[in-house]
């Protein structure tokens, strides 16, 4: 079967039923979306499909279809996305294994809202556990990057 | 501490590097880790190129480590900050303690890390002062470079050969001055933030050593339940999987990838033999109740006050579940990659599994996704290397978040008889705390002593004693998260909040009034400050006020205002919390206010219903779905003031200092919104 992940055509060998995660994983080596429950209740393992955030942990490998799947590892060449770029600016992480997560959903949520208010970003993110509680700095960042866009475009 | 230098060829590189080794004891050692320490465990290489490298015996958890130890020794070795590369070391006997916990990475490399900073920088000011002919009075070191006003400067890369022929103890160390400090104290961003948003960071689970296999464990559905009968036909028959082998914790598959484990693991039909099907949590906590000791004699002369508090049970729960991979080899060898708290761990069970000596054995330590105590027992390594002996092959295990929760250390529960006598003014004169829990029983040797020990730290002029009593726990018991303290401080807290609400005093007054002598200062400093920046109002009743937590531990002060309402349709919500803490030395205010901000959610997740319950011999929770941790729609505004006390104030500790306080504020806080005592944690939906 072959899908498309961060714009390139990629040949998978794998069960149709296969959750996409463990395809990401390990046989496309990217290990940037996070395993954390399995059942779509936390959100480390969020990606985009078609730019919608996606819990690829229940999404199977037989409900990808053609559309772009993008992972953290495929949001920028440098790690200079706006968002990346405010998530450093305001020293988000701390073990950092949610980020990846927290990061992709809030890309797809500046690009339907580019300018969010602290509720529109509590609607968006409350699926996003962090464990280490970062979500005050999180939420800064959210804003911070919404500026960071706008100064982009 | 000793600090011995010495010279690393370099491929390529003229002169080589110049390698500083230093021996650190720290208080987390035992007696024979002490000894065993003189023995250097950090490693400091000044690189031909310009890096220097550090090396530690610490774990990161996400406590910032890699960033705060590298400010300790830039500052003092006056190179940038951006120079420092800070390397977690492998697992080597010879380090002594490779613990990270009791928030003591930067209060135990405080001072060593310094000195040795200022050594190589003396050091290094010497060789230029020979070269240039000058006396080293008149160099100084900025910026990797030695200055003379009139010599000009000279990089400390062409200076490394020379350094170390000098030796460290000819040359006079000084520490810098605080006044002097240029990194130490500012604001700085964590070292590894990049590597974290592009998805670079490998934690363990992220490895890819080539022919690795994957294995995950069907694990017993009841406490101490044992595999009475395997039928794994099903699973054997699914494409990829490798083996299927019975171990002491479980069935476990193994197979070439994680989504063929979990799928094949499923299909396994295993009989149990069930000795447990009738634990119940419930009935540990009756037995808590009714074994929390009452005072033995209680003081004449003032009204007696009494009440009673139950703390729950927990699971660290850390973001990344357990997982250790392992390859024993043919060749005798072991090797381990495992992101531990406590690394040693991983090589005894090793020892233990496999009957080879620890010299064989190497452990790796992986960056981790969060640990909060639940790292430091490797049961996943242990399974590991089983795997792995049988295969031949690298092994992963992975534990599922169901696996992390239900099969849980779980932190104990407890329950708390506090008494106090009160004199005419309402002030208690008299206290007696009454604790009944249960050991950690993963660390056998630590006994009351240590419960009493970690969980004491009442900082007020209060005459009174504690007695604790034993009760046995259903299930394994380990660390979390201020470990005792989560549970001596906030019964402590909420019952002194008690106690001023009886004869309508101000909670916060109340403290200050038994915070009067000049060892409490700092506390009271704290007290003060949030209180100001709160705006404190003591309204009870109102279904929203305000609650206030203390605490004096880890060598730091703490003072927590909660704002809280408590409703029917929006149940408990903390709508702001306020903490003042003085760690003494600040080495990282960004570190500072980050932990305090990740022990505040603890607290706040804790305080609005996460816990475990056990039903018929397993517990009941076994996601975030029913152990539920706050996110971002509950999240409070949390806004953090750090005190600065005098010059001559040792660093303190901070990882685990803002939990105890912000459960007793939120309890507080619940006290006054709803005018009604809490009776335990959680505040609202407690099940036994």
């Amino acid at each position: 079967m072959q899908i498309r992940v961060n714009r390139r055509l990629v040949e998978v060998s794998a069960p149709d039923d296969t959750p996409l995660l463990w395809v990401l994983r390990d046989h496309l080596g990217l290990t940037g979306p996070k395993y954390g429950c399995g059942i779509g209740a936390c959100g480390a393992c969020t990606s985009l499909r078609a730019g919608q955030p996606i819990r690829t942990c229940v999404v199977s490998l037989a409900e990808v279809g053609d559309a772009e799947i993008t992972t953290i590892e495929g949001l920028s060449d440098n790690g200079d996305h706006p968002v990346q770029q405010a998530w450093k600016e305001l020293d988000v992480p701390q073990c950092g294994y949610c980020q990846a997560g927290q990061i992709m959903t809030t890309v797809a949520l500046l690009a339907r809202n580019p300018h969010p208010t602290d509720e529109d970003i509590d609607e968006a993110l409350s699926g996003q556990v962090c464990r280490c509680g970062t979500y005050q700095r999180i939420r800064a960042a959210v804003h911070r990057a919404a500026e960071l866009a706008e100064e982009e475009r | 501490m000793t600090i011995t230098m010495s010279r690393r060829a370099v491929l390529g590189a003229a002169g080589g590097a110049l390698v500083l080794t230093v021996s650190v004891a720290d208080e987390a050692m035992s007696m024979s880790e002490r000894q065993a320490s003189f023995t250097p465990n950090v490693y400091i290489e000044l690189l031909p190129d310009g890096v220097t490298q550090l090396t530690v015996p610490r774990t990161e958890i996400g406590q910032g480590v890699r960033t705060s130890l590298a400010m300790l020794l830039a500052e003092e070795l006056a190179v940038p900050f951006s120079t420092v590369r800070v390397r977690i070391a492998d697992l080597d006997v010879r380090y002594g303690s490779q613990m990270t916990a009791g928030s003591l990475s930067v209060r135990s490399l405080f001072d060593p890390l310094r000195r040795a900073g200022a050594t190589a920088r003396a050091v290094l000011i010497a060789a230029a002062a020979r070269r240039w002919g000058v006396s080293p009075d008149s160099c100084y070191a900025v910026d990797g470079q030695v200055r003379h006003p009139q010599r000009g400067s000279l990089p400390y890369q062409s200076l490394l050969a020379e350094a170390a022929t000098i030796d460290p103890s000819t040359v006079p160390v000084r520490l810098l001055p605080r006044e002097q400090w240029r990194i130490l104290g500012r604001p700085q961003r964590r070292v590894d933030t990049h590597d974290v948003v592009t998805g670079a960071l490998r934690y363990g689970m992220d490895l890819q050593i080539p022919g690795t296999l994957v294995a995950v464990v069907a694990r017993p559905p009841t406490l101490d339940a044992t595999v009475a009968s395997v039928d794994d036909r099903a699973a054997r028959a699914v494409p990829g999987v490798r083996n299927v082998v019975t171990i002491p914790s479980g069935v476990a598959v193994i197979a070439t990838d994680t989504a063929t484990a979990l799928r094949a693991r499923d299909l396994l039909t295993i009989t149990w033999n069930q000795p447990r099907l009738n634990a119940d949590s419930r009935t540990w906590r009756q037995e808590l109740m009714a074994a929390a000791p009452e005072p033995t004699q209680i003081p004449s002369g003032g009204e007696v006050f009494r009440a009673t508090y139950q703390m729950p049970m927990l699971a660290c729960s850390p973001m990344e579940p357990s997982n250790a991979t392992a390859h024993v080899r043919p060749d005798g060898t072991v090797e381990i990659w495992t992101g531990s708290q406590n690394p040693a761990d991983a090589r005894d069970r090793a020892v233990a599994t496999t009957g080879r000596p620890s010299s064989r054995i190497t452990v790796h330590v992986m960056p981790t996704g969060g640990g909060f105590g639940g790292k430091l027992f490797d049961r996943a390594a242990e399974e590991a290397v089983r795997l792995s002996a049988v295969t031949g092959t690298p092994v992963r295990v992975m534990w599922t978040r169901q696996d992390e929760t239900r099969h849980c250390l779980a932190r104990p529960a407890s329950a708390h008889t506090m008494v106090a006598v009160l004199d005419g003014s309402g002030t208690p004169i008299w206290r007696h705390h009454g604790v009944a829990t249960w050991p950690l029983t993963v660390m056998p040797f630590l006994n009351e002593q240590f419960i009493l020990q970690d969980g004491n730290h009442f900082p007020y002029s209060v005459p009174g004693n504690v007695r604790l009593a034993l009760c046995p726990a259903p299930l394994p018991t380990g660390f979390f998260r201020s470990v005792y303290s989560g549970q001596f401080v906030p019964a402590e807290e909420l019952f002194l909040t008690a106690v001023a609400h009886r004869r309508g005093r101000d909670p916060l007054q109340l403290r200050l009034d038994l915070l009067r002598n000049s060892e409490q200062a700092r506390l009271r400093r704290c007290i003060e400050e949030v209180a100001e920046a709160a705006v404190w109002r003591n309204v009870v009743g109102t279904g929203r006020g305000m609650g206030i937590g203390c605490m004096d531990n880890y060598g730091s002060r703490i003072a927590v205002i909660a704002d809280v309402s408590v409703s029917p349709t929006d149940g408990l919500r903390v709508h702001r919390l306020f903490v003042a803490v003085d760690v003494g030395v600040v080495v990282n205010p960004l570190g500072v206010e980050a932990q305090v901000q990740g022990a505040a959610v603890d607290a706040i997740s804790i305080a609005a219903g996460a816990q475990l319950t056990v039903r018929q011999g397993a517990i009941e929770q076994s996601s975030f779905r029913d152990y539920p941790w706050l996110r971002m729609d509950r999240m409070p505004e949390i806004q953090v003031t750090i005190v600065e006390p005098g010059e001559s104030t040792p660093v303190g500790g901070v990882g685990e200092l803002a939990l105890p306080a912000t459960l007793a504020a939120v309890g507080g806080a619940v006290h006054a919104a709803t005018g009604v005592a809490p009776t335990g944690i959680p505040y609202l939906n407690r099940r036994d």
